[in-house]
């Protein structure tokens, strides 16, 4: 027997759905947790590189960076997955990006340290990817502007100075995952995406 | 006028329709989240989920998480089609 006298049961369907929609993961703490370190990281191999002389250990942000994002996005992934109640397919296809793309970047930076040159301009170009595939997932514009931004930061840090790398990665991380992440967020909290 | 076509009984019941349109909507989802968005009873939900099981619309995993049950349901193809044709026959109706 029905029993939809309360309710008109598309209207019933729609709410549901949107109720759904609300269990995406939120996805920009990631973007802005990233967006933060590796400024802070790619800032530091800059001073430490060209402004206080310590070219040798430039690198040691980056380690630092990744170990400790890695760790509070995994707690905060973790989390959410456990509060949530529902897996969605947009999540799975989050997680097999992201984590398909920090494989990628691990192998390539192994490789170009086993060959000594420069992964910087390379990394640039890789992050525009997932970056730019989210923002097309998500339908949202800033975070497909975002990975443009990343793929042509990364040529620029192909031409430019090797000097320079970490200051366009730096800029391509405030466009590319910093605006689009605030951006994100208010968008999540108004309930827009 | 064209005849209206025959609404399926199991989703014309308005928790039913709302657990199928949450599992429609996401890959799976544990019984504590289909009991917070449908406002039902436990033992009301319980029984609905029950029902689609028996139906083959959705499947239903039970396991473990701290040492508590946990429930997880999730639509199955028959019940992805039979969502579709709900859909489409009460979509004749309210247009008439």
């Amino acid at each position: 027997m029905s029993d939809f006298s309360e309710q008109n049961p598309l209207e019933l369907i729609n709410e549901m759905i949107s109720v759904a929609k609300r269990s995406f993961v939120k996805m920009s703490y990631y973007f802005l947790l990233w967006g933060w370190l590796l400024f802070a990281a790619g800032l530091t191999e800059y001073l430490l590189r060209t402004q206080l002389g310590y070219a040798h250990i430039a690198w040691i942000g980056w380690p630092i960076v990744g170990v400790l994002g890695g760790i509070l996005a995994a707690v905060r992934g973790n989390k959410e997955s456990k509060s949530a109640g529902a897996t969605t397919y947009m999540n799975r296809v989050f997680t097999y990006l992201w984590g398909g793309f920090v494989v990628t970047l691990v192998l390539y930076i192994v490789a170009s340290v086993m060959h000594h040159t420069n992964p910087g301009p390379g990394i640039i170009i890789l992050t525009g990817l997932p970056t730019f595939v989210s923002g097309g997932i998500m339908r949202f514009k800033p975070l497909l502007i975002g990975g443009c931004t990343f793929w042509v930061l990364g040529i620029a840090a192909h031409v430019l100075p090797a000097e320079w790398s970490s200051l366009l990665f730096c800029l391509a991380l405030v466009l590319g995952y910093l605006v689009p992440g605030y951006l994100l967020q208010k968008a999540e909290r108004d309930g827009r995406v | 006028m064209g005849a209206f076509e025959k609404l399926d009984p199991l989703l014309h019941n308005q928790l039913r329709l709302a657990v199928v349109s949450l599992l429609v909507s996401v890959e799976s989802a544990e019984f504590a989240f289909l009991l917070e968005n449908t406002g039902a009873t436990k033992g009301n939900l319980s029984a609905q989920i029950t029902k689609l099981k028996e139906a083959n619309y959705i499947s239903v995993e039970k396991t473990f998480r701290n040492n508590y049950p946990l429930t997880t349901c999730k639509i199955e193809p028959k019940g992805v089609q039979a969502f579709e044709s709900y859909v489409k026959a009460i979509s004749g109706y309210l247009k008439r």
